[in-house]
């Protein structure tokens, strides 16, 4: 069964002058543990239809079904429980919150899932942020961190709460070679060794062929 | 809390000007709340010679109307009329008279300079109601007020004025050129006692010629109520008092007006107005609210804009946490309690700034009052707990005023424009 389903989906960003169709008659299905890329060109529609899929933006018309649950008409609380519960982001520009130290922008999901002790949620941390390899960096800010080491933070972030979804929106965009390499390793290994659903949107057309699956955009249309 | 704690002294670090004026400003709020409760408090806590406000009732004055025209004539009470209302009440422990409205007199020493000094005529027992401190000597006895003895109870600052030396008693004093002697010599009194004040007693009793008719004269009471002896059972009394008064004034072709008397110690901060109105706290009260209300609204705004600045810079945070899954709601709770822990802070050096005024009002007093020197309020009496919980209120109503509307318009930021936010 698909993990994620998209029926009909369309976006129109309507202002008083002009209307602008981002997404029109999107139609995709991802399996449990499918590594999916999404390519295109700037403006045609990629990161709205990960919005979507990320209950952040919603569609004009269209289903959205995500581990067999009907979501277009939830309310926003039940989304946003929904979204706490089930899917973890990674953003290109990494979107730490700076006041905050490593170990703090990590355990942030944790917060809004009820019934977790402040203890398990320490540990659940520190477990998250020792596969990553920075645990020496637990207290360290944003600010002291390398790009690289901030991309593994917000990848620590996203799956810290086990999410079945992971969504990531350029997750190598503001990084070099190496440290993209990097990243692209550790979606992998989660992939792999967790199972987890990656959706990702990307430019890297070898990146992308890394990947299970590509569909590619244009216009707000999937033309593959 | 910690996070909370850490997003605040982030701003603190990174939003200095910002965050110090919203600390600040709730400071000073708190702080002007404070002075503004406290200055109602003076008018009505127990202090030495009031220590019985809380028990003390006051029955100011007289109205009496012609039956059969519509004449009516209004003023303090003679000696006769305040016995007849007053004297013998059920649950009441003392009682004694004075001029309520105090007049001001030459005094001297014979052949003296006149320094011109507050007088009040009292009966006897106004020593008994009031707690005076003797320094010298003794008060006058009721027998030498109704014999209109020519004696006097001065403060100790005016015998200060008048004499070159102690002791005071004995000493013969002109009172607007009339000989009268010391008996006694008290502490002096803060004029923050409106109704205990005085430089100069001079007795009153039955005979004194100066009541201007039998009814009518210059005299209010005051008396101390017993523990656990309701106001209005004692209003009652009066009221019934007032009746017998009548009686005696129908066949004068007159009868008495009552105005709801005696009244309490806020009725009297209040101001009672005159003897032919009923008193009404309520302007009064109206007005301190508005005052509250102003001095809530205006930092209210103030901190609200300045909230609304610092949000403005956590914008696509908050885009962030609504992302991983925090609710709206989590969104306003989260918004309200760091901006709590902020107005609080402030709050608490308001509080400070408030103690260190209470701890110096009395010198400040006696910079802008130049006649009573005596005791003040307490600094304890000063900042009672509705003080301090008064502030914690104004913090606590402050912090809603000025977090809910940036709170709320935060937590309906769209999440994919707070997320794309530069």
């Amino acid at each position: 069964m698909a993990i994620i389903k998209l029926t009909q989906i369309n976006k129109v960003y309507q202002t008083k002058e002009i209307e602008t169709t981002a997404l029109e008659n999107v139609n995709i299905e991802v399996e449990r543990g499918e590594f999916l890329s999404i390519m295109g060109p700037s403006g045609c529609g990629k990161s709205t239809l990960l919005n979507i899929i990320g209950l952040i933006d919603k569609p004009t018309d269209g289903k959205v079904e995500l581990l067999g649950e009907e979501l277009v008409g939830k309310s926003d609380t039940e989304l946003s429980h929904f979204r706490n519960a089930n899917i973890g982001f990674v953003f290109q520009s990494f979107h730490l919150i700076p006041s905050l130290d490593v170990a703090a922008n990590v355990e942030m999901p944790l917060i809004y899932r009820s019934g977790m002790s402040a203890r398990a949620r320490r540990e659940r941390v520190e477990a998250v942020l020792e596969r990553l390899n920075m645990t020496h960096r637990l207290h360290h800010l944003p600010s002291q961190l390398s790009g690289g080491q901030c991309q593994r933070v917000a990848i620590a972030r996203a799956i810290v709460g086990s999410p079945s979804i992971i969504l990531a929106d350029e997750p190598t965009g503001n990084l070099d070679s190496r440290m993209g390499a990097e990243v692209m390793g550790l979606l992998h290994q989660l992939n792999k060794e967790d199972g987890s659903t990656i959706v990702m949107v990307t430019h890297n057309e070898a990146q992308a062929r890394e990947t299970d699956r590509i569909i590619r955009f244009f216009d707000g249309r999937v033309i593959s | 809390m910690r996070t909370k704690l850490r997003q605040i002294y982030y701003d603190l670090r990174h939003q200095p000007v910002i965050a110090w004026v919203t600390f600040l400003a709730t400071a000073i709020s708190v702080f002007l709340i404070m002075v503004v409760v406290m200055m109602q408090v003076v008018k009505t806590v127990p202090f030495a010679p009031e220590s019985c406000r809380d028990r003390l009732l006051v029955g100011v004055g007289l109205h009496i109307r012609m039956l059969n025209d519509y004449g009516d004539s209004s003023s303090g009470m003679s000696y006769f009329s305040a016995k007849t209302l007053y004297e013998g009440l059920d649950g009441v422990e003392r009682m004694g008279c004075f001029t309520y409205w105090p007049d001001k007199a030459e005094v001297s020493a014979p052949k003296g300079e006149a320094v011109n000094m507050t007088l009040r005529n009292v009966s006897a027992g106004i020593f008994d109601v009031f707690d005076y401190t003797l320094v010298e000597g003794r008060y006058f006895t009721q027998e030498e007020a109704d014999a209109m003895m020519p004696v006097a109870v001065i403060s100790e600052s005016t015998a200060g004025k008048i004499f070159d030396s102690r002791p005071y008693v004995g000493k013969d004093i002109v009172i607007d050129n009339n000989p009268y002697t010391v008996v006694g010599v008290i502490r002096d009194v803060s004029t923050l006692a409106t109704s205990a004040y005085s430089d100069v007693f001079t007795p009153t009793g039955l005979n004194d010629p100066r009541h201007w008719t039998e009814y009518l004269g210059e005299l209010a009471v005051a008396m101390v109520v017993a523990d656990g002896v309701d106001f209005q059972y004692v209003r009652d009394q009066v009221k019934g008092r007032y009746a017998i008064l009548d009686a005696q004034l129908r066949a004068e072709g007159q009868e008495t007006v009552y105005h709801e008397a005696p009244y309490d110690q806020e009725t009297i901060a209040s101001g009672v107005g005159g003897s032919n109105v009923t008193p009404d706290t309520g302007p009064e009260r109206r007005m301190r609210i508005i005052i509250y209300v102003i001095l809530m609204i205006v930092p209210a705004i103030n901190l609200s804009s300045m909230l609304h600045s610092r949000l403005r810079r956590r914008v696509r945070e908050i885009g962030v946490r609504r992302a991983f899954g925090c609710t709206r709601r989590r969104i306003i709770t989260d918004i309200i309690t760091e901006n709590f822990i902020v107005t609080l802070a402030g709050g608490i050096v308001g509080v400070i700034l408030g103690i260190i005024f209470a701890s110096f009002y009395s010198g400040l007093y006696e910079t802008v009052d130049n006649i009573g020197h005596g005791d003040t309020p307490s600094f304890t009496a000063l900042l009672s707990w509705s003080t301090i919980v008064t502030s914690l209120v104004v913090c606590f109503i402050l912090n809603i005023l000025s977090a809910s509307v940036p709170a709320w318009q935060a937590s309906r930021l769209n999440p994919v424009e707070a997320l794309n936010n530069k």
